[in-house]
Protein backbone atom coordinates (compact mmCIF):
# COMPACT_ATOMS: atom_id res chain seq x y z
CA UNK A 1 0.00 0.00 0.00
CA UNK A 2 2.55 1.97 0.85
CA UNK A 3 4.58 1.64 -2.37
CA UNK A 4 0.95 2.56 -4.32
CA UNK A 5 0.36 6.02 -2.51
CA UNK A 6 4.58 6.61 -3.26
CA UNK A 7 3.71 6.08 -6.84
CA UNK A 8 1.25 8.12 -6.75
CA UNK A 9 2.52 10.82 -4.98
CA UNK A 10 5.44 10.45 -7.90
CA UNK A 11 3.34 11.13 -10.49
CA UNK A 12 1.57 13.94 -8.81
CA UNK A 13 4.22 16.35 -8.26
CA UNK A 14 6.45 15.07 -11.38
CA UNK A 15 7.66 17.73 -13.65
CA UNK A 16 6.56 17.83 -17.56
CA UNK A 17 9.88 17.87 -18.93
CA UNK A 18 12.33 20.60 -17.67
CA UNK A 19 15.42 21.88 -19.01
CA UNK A 20 18.38 20.32 -16.45
CA UNK A 21 20.82 23.05 -16.57
CA UNK A 22 21.18 26.72 -17.47
CA UNK A 23 23.47 25.47 -20.24
CA UNK A 24 20.58 23.23 -21.89
CA UNK A 25 18.07 26.25 -21.15
CA UNK A 26 20.71 28.37 -22.85
CA UNK A 27 21.22 26.45 -25.65
CA UNK A 28 17.20 26.18 -26.20
CA UNK A 29 16.71 29.82 -25.73
CA UNK A 30 19.60 31.02 -28.10
CA UNK A 31 20.76 28.11 -30.27
CA UNK A 32 18.29 25.70 -31.02
CA UNK A 33 15.44 28.42 -32.83
CA UNK A 34 17.99 27.93 -36.24
CA UNK A 35 20.10 24.72 -35.37
CA UNK A 36 17.31 22.89 -33.62
CA UNK A 37 16.85 21.27 -30.31
CA UNK A 38 18.88 18.18 -31.71
CA UNK A 39 21.17 20.40 -33.40
CA UNK A 40 20.61 19.29 -37.31
CA UNK A 41 20.24 22.81 -38.81
CA UNK A 42 17.83 23.45 -41.51
CA UNK A 43 18.63 24.21 -45.62
CA UNK A 44 19.64 27.58 -44.63
CA UNK A 45 21.78 26.84 -41.35
CA UNK A 46 24.54 24.92 -40.48
CA UNK A 47 24.04 21.64 -38.73
CA UNK A 48 26.07 21.30 -35.35
CA UNK A 49 26.55 17.36 -36.04
CA UNK A 50 28.80 18.40 -38.51
CA UNK A 51 31.34 19.98 -35.37
CA UNK A 52 33.41 17.11 -35.17
CA UNK A 53 34.63 17.60 -38.94
CA UNK A 54 36.29 20.85 -36.91
CA UNK A 55 37.43 18.74 -33.90
CA UNK A 56 41.37 19.53 -33.13
CA UNK A 57 42.23 21.40 -36.58
CA UNK A 58 43.79 24.29 -35.94
CA UNK A 59 41.73 27.00 -35.54
CA UNK A 60 38.65 25.38 -34.55
CA UNK A 61 38.30 26.16 -30.99
CA UNK A 62 38.66 29.73 -31.64
CA UNK A 63 36.07 29.95 -34.80
CA UNK A 64 33.44 28.44 -33.06
CA UNK A 65 33.62 31.22 -30.30
CA UNK A 66 33.69 33.82 -33.06
CA UNK A 67 30.67 32.81 -35.16
CA UNK A 68 27.66 35.47 -35.40
CA UNK A 69 25.43 32.94 -33.35
CA UNK A 70 27.74 32.47 -30.27
CA UNK A 71 29.67 35.82 -30.14
CA UNK A 72 26.39 38.01 -30.35
CA UNK A 73 24.77 35.97 -27.98
CA UNK A 74 23.10 38.11 -25.10
CA UNK A 75 24.23 35.94 -22.41
CA UNK A 76 27.62 36.84 -20.25
CA UNK A 77 31.15 35.74 -20.87
CA UNK A 78 30.62 33.32 -18.12
CA UNK A 79 27.46 31.95 -19.72
CA UNK A 80 28.52 31.64 -22.89
CA UNK A 81 32.03 29.89 -21.99
CA UNK A 82 29.33 27.45 -20.24
CA UNK A 83 27.25 27.30 -23.40
CA UNK A 84 30.57 26.48 -25.19
CA UNK A 85 31.43 23.62 -22.79
CA UNK A 86 28.14 21.85 -22.75
CA UNK A 87 28.17 22.34 -26.69
CA UNK A 88 31.29 20.97 -27.44
CA UNK A 89 30.93 18.17 -25.07
CA UNK A 90 26.98 17.24 -26.72
CA UNK A 91 28.55 17.59 -30.21
CA UNK A 92 31.70 16.43 -30.35
CA UNK A 93 31.65 13.36 -27.54
CA UNK A 94 34.18 15.45 -25.52
CA UNK A 95 34.93 18.09 -23.50
CA UNK A 96 37.54 21.06 -25.00
CA UNK A 97 41.20 20.92 -23.60
CA UNK A 98 40.89 23.32 -21.74
CA UNK A 99 37.56 24.33 -20.85
CA UNK A 100 36.45 27.74 -22.35
CA UNK A 101 36.84 30.40 -19.46
CA UNK A 102 34.70 33.59 -19.35
CA UNK A 103 37.53 35.19 -19.84
CA UNK A 104 39.21 33.51 -22.91
CA UNK A 105 35.49 34.37 -24.51
CA UNK A 106 35.24 37.70 -23.86
CA UNK A 107 38.21 38.56 -25.96
CA UNK A 108 37.36 36.03 -28.96
CA UNK A 109 33.24 36.96 -28.85
CA UNK A 110 34.94 41.04 -29.32
CA UNK A 111 36.08 39.65 -32.45
CA UNK A 112 33.47 38.36 -34.74
CA UNK A 113 33.73 36.57 -37.60
CA UNK A 114 32.74 38.59 -41.02
CA UNK A 115 32.82 35.23 -43.01
CA UNK A 116 31.94 32.28 -40.95
CA UNK A 117 31.40 30.19 -44.35
CA UNK A 118 34.83 30.88 -45.52
CA UNK A 119 36.45 30.44 -42.12
CA UNK A 120 34.91 27.37 -41.87
CA UNK A 121 35.77 25.58 -45.34
CA UNK A 122 39.48 27.22 -44.53
CA UNK A 123 39.83 24.82 -41.20
CA UNK A 124 38.23 22.05 -42.50
CA UNK A 125 40.70 21.78 -45.48
CA UNK A 126 43.49 22.53 -42.68
CA UNK A 127 45.31 19.54 -41.07
CA UNK A 128 45.00 18.50 -37.53
CA UNK A 129 47.29 19.41 -34.96
CA UNK B 1 15.36 -19.69 -3.42
CA UNK B 2 13.91 -22.12 -0.07
CA UNK B 3 13.77 -19.65 2.15
CA UNK B 4 11.70 -17.20 0.03
CA UNK B 5 8.99 -20.52 -0.70
CA UNK B 6 9.04 -20.91 3.33
CA UNK B 7 8.68 -17.04 3.93
CA UNK B 8 5.62 -16.67 1.37
CA UNK B 9 3.90 -20.21 2.63
CA UNK B 10 4.33 -18.71 5.76
CA UNK B 11 2.46 -15.66 4.84
CA UNK B 12 -0.41 -17.38 2.93
CA UNK B 13 -1.08 -19.74 6.36
CA UNK B 14 -1.28 -16.61 8.54
CA UNK B 15 -3.45 -14.90 6.12
CA UNK B 16 -5.80 -17.48 6.22
CA UNK B 17 -6.10 -18.08 9.40
CA UNK B 18 -6.69 -14.37 10.43
CA UNK B 19 -8.41 -12.97 7.15
CA UNK B 20 -11.71 -14.96 6.21
CA UNK B 21 -12.79 -15.06 2.06
CA UNK B 22 -15.92 -12.81 2.87
CA UNK B 23 -13.66 -10.29 4.40
CA UNK B 24 -11.29 -9.80 1.60
CA UNK B 25 -14.13 -9.95 -1.23
CA UNK B 26 -15.38 -6.84 0.97
CA UNK B 27 -12.54 -5.29 1.00
CA UNK B 28 -11.42 -5.57 -2.68
CA UNK B 29 -15.20 -4.30 -3.70
CA UNK B 30 -15.00 -1.36 -1.33
CA UNK B 31 -11.78 -0.16 -3.38
CA UNK B 32 -13.35 -1.27 -6.37
CA UNK B 33 -16.66 1.14 -5.94
CA UNK B 34 -14.58 3.74 -4.22
CA UNK B 35 -11.79 4.04 -6.99
CA UNK B 36 -14.86 4.26 -9.43
CA UNK B 37 -16.95 7.52 -6.88
CA UNK B 38 -13.99 9.18 -6.89
CA UNK B 39 -14.08 11.38 -9.90
CA UNK B 40 -17.54 12.60 -8.72
CA UNK B 41 -16.47 14.08 -5.65
CA UNK B 42 -16.06 17.81 -5.28
CA UNK B 43 -11.92 17.91 -4.85
CA UNK B 44 -11.77 15.86 -8.04
CA UNK B 45 -14.40 18.20 -9.86
CA UNK B 46 -12.54 20.99 -8.36
CA UNK B 47 -9.41 19.54 -9.90
CA UNK B 48 -10.64 19.93 -14.08
CA UNK B 49 -10.33 23.57 -13.80
CA UNK B 50 -6.94 23.06 -14.63
CA UNK B 51 -6.39 21.29 -17.84
CA UNK B 52 -3.61 19.48 -19.68
CA UNK B 53 -2.99 21.03 -23.05
CA UNK B 54 -2.54 18.89 -26.26
CA UNK B 55 1.53 18.87 -25.42
CA UNK B 56 0.18 17.28 -21.54
CA UNK B 57 1.03 20.99 -19.94
CA UNK B 58 -1.11 22.03 -17.52
CA UNK B 59 -2.78 25.09 -18.05
CA UNK B 60 -5.25 27.23 -16.32
CA UNK B 61 -8.86 26.94 -18.81
CA UNK B 62 -7.85 29.43 -21.33
CA UNK B 63 -8.95 30.05 -25.33
CA UNK B 64 -6.09 29.22 -27.04
CA UNK B 65 -7.78 31.56 -29.84
CA UNK B 66 -7.28 34.45 -28.04
CA UNK B 67 -4.04 36.82 -27.91
CA UNK B 68 -4.37 36.67 -23.26
CA UNK B 69 -3.91 32.96 -23.69
CA UNK B 70 -0.34 32.44 -21.66
CA UNK B 71 1.34 30.82 -24.19
CA UNK B 72 0.96 33.86 -26.43
CA UNK B 73 3.04 36.30 -23.91
CA UNK B 74 5.77 36.61 -26.85
CA UNK B 75 3.39 36.07 -29.89
CA UNK B 76 3.70 37.97 -33.45
CA UNK B 77 1.43 37.20 -35.85
CA UNK B 78 -2.21 34.80 -36.99
CA UNK B 79 -2.89 32.37 -34.51
CA UNK B 80 -3.02 29.02 -35.91
CA UNK B 81 -6.02 28.16 -33.57
CA UNK B 82 -7.92 30.12 -35.53
CA UNK B 83 -7.03 29.62 -38.96
CA UNK B 84 -7.87 25.85 -38.92
CA UNK B 85 -5.09 24.26 -36.91
CA UNK B 86 -3.82 24.84 -33.10
CA UNK B 87 -1.85 25.84 -30.77
CA UNK B 88 0.44 23.21 -31.58
CA UNK B 89 -0.24 22.29 -34.95
CA UNK B 90 -0.62 24.01 -38.90
CA UNK B 91 -3.42 24.20 -40.51
CA UNK B 92 -4.34 21.54 -43.40
CA UNK B 93 -2.20 22.28 -46.29
CA UNK B 94 0.81 23.84 -44.75
CA UNK B 95 3.77 23.24 -42.93
CA UNK B 96 5.65 24.10 -40.01
CA UNK B 97 8.59 25.92 -40.37
CA UNK B 98 11.61 23.77 -38.92
CA UNK B 99 14.00 27.39 -38.08
CA UNK B 100 11.51 29.33 -35.41
CA UNK B 101 12.08 32.00 -32.58
CA UNK B 102 11.32 31.03 -29.34
CA UNK B 103 10.76 32.91 -25.92
CA UNK B 104 9.51 32.30 -22.58
CA UNK B 105 6.02 32.57 -21.23
CA UNK B 106 4.36 32.42 -17.19
CA UNK B 107 1.79 29.71 -17.10
CA UNK B 108 -0.54 31.17 -14.58
CA UNK B 109 -1.36 27.41 -13.27
CA UNK B 110 1.42 26.66 -11.62
CA UNK B 111 3.86 29.96 -11.64
CA UNK B 112 6.52 28.69 -13.69
CA UNK B 113 8.24 29.72 -16.81
CA UNK B 114 8.15 27.66 -19.80
CA UNK B 115 9.99 27.79 -23.35
CA UNK B 116 8.11 28.40 -26.00
CA UNK B 117 8.70 27.51 -29.25
CA UNK B 118 6.19 30.19 -31.81
CA UNK B 119 7.01 28.12 -34.90
CA UNK B 120 4.90 29.53 -38.28
CA UNK B 121 3.45 27.81 -40.76
CA UNK B 122 4.15 28.37 -44.11
CA UNK B 123 2.68 27.57 -47.81
CA UNK B 124 -0.75 29.22 -48.03
CA UNK B 125 -1.67 33.00 -47.88
CA UNK B 126 -1.60 34.95 -44.81
CA UNK B 127 -4.48 33.55 -42.38
CA UNK B 128 -6.03 36.96 -41.45
CA UNK B 129 -7.82 36.07 -38.34
CA UNK B 130 -6.62 36.44 -34.40
CA UNK B 131 -3.49 39.20 -35.34
CA UNK B 132 -1.65 39.33 -31.66
CA UNK B 133 1.37 41.27 -31.54
CA UNK B 134 2.54 40.71 -27.49
CA UNK B 135 6.00 40.25 -27.95
CA UNK B 136 7.43 40.15 -24.38
CA UNK B 137 11.21 39.14 -23.98
CA UNK B 138 11.56 39.57 -27.80
CA UNK B 139 15.09 41.30 -28.81
CA UNK B 140 16.04 43.69 -31.58
CA UNK B 141 15.91 42.89 -35.02
CA UNK B 142 19.81 43.14 -34.54
CA UNK B 143 19.41 40.03 -32.48
CA UNK B 144 17.66 38.45 -35.35
CA UNK B 145 17.12 34.73 -33.97
CA UNK B 146 15.97 36.15 -31.01
CA UNK B 147 12.79 38.84 -32.73
CA UNK B 148 9.62 37.63 -34.38
CA UNK B 149 9.67 40.40 -37.12
CA UNK B 150 11.61 38.23 -39.41
CA UNK B 151 9.50 35.51 -41.83
CA UNK B 152 10.81 32.65 -40.21
CA UNK B 153 9.61 30.54 -43.03
CA UNK B 154 12.82 31.18 -44.73
CA UNK B 155 13.63 27.89 -43.65
CA UNK B 156 10.82 25.95 -45.02
CA UNK B 157 9.60 24.58 -47.78
CA UNK B 158 7.37 27.52 -49.54
CA UNK B 159 7.88 30.67 -47.50
CA UNK B 160 4.75 32.06 -47.75
CA UNK B 161 3.93 33.08 -44.22
CA UNK B 162 0.23 31.67 -42.82
CA UNK B 163 -0.01 31.62 -38.87
CA UNK B 164 2.16 30.86 -35.88
CA UNK B 165 2.01 28.63 -33.62
CA UNK B 166 3.02 28.07 -29.74
CA UNK B 167 4.40 25.38 -28.94
CA UNK B 168 5.97 24.23 -25.56
CA UNK B 169 9.37 23.02 -25.52
CA UNK B 170 10.47 22.42 -21.63
CA UNK B 171 10.67 24.55 -18.56
CA UNK B 172 12.97 27.28 -18.11
CA UNK B 173 15.28 28.09 -15.70
CA UNK B 174 14.33 31.59 -15.62
CA UNK B 175 11.96 34.25 -17.65
CA UNK B 176 14.05 36.10 -20.49
CA UNK B 177 16.01 38.32 -20.38
CA UNK B 178 18.37 36.25 -18.79
CA UNK B 179 20.49 38.01 -16.30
Amino acid sequence: MRLIFATLGFLLVAPPAGADSYEEHDYVLNCSGCHRIDGTGSRTVPSLLAMPELNGKPGARKYWVRVPGAAQAPLSDARLAALMNWLVQRFTGGQPKPEYTAEEVGRLRSNPLRDPIAKRNEIRNSRPR
Amino acid sequence: MSRLDRWFEGMTRQSARRVSRRNWLSRFGGVLVGGAALPLLPVARAAEKHTVGEDGVKGREGDPTRCEYWRHCAIDGFLCSCCGGSHTACPPGTEMSPVTWIGTCRNPADGKDYIISYNDCCGKTFCGRCLCNRNEGERPLYHWYRNNDINWCGGAKAQTYSCSTAVVVKTAKEAQPEK
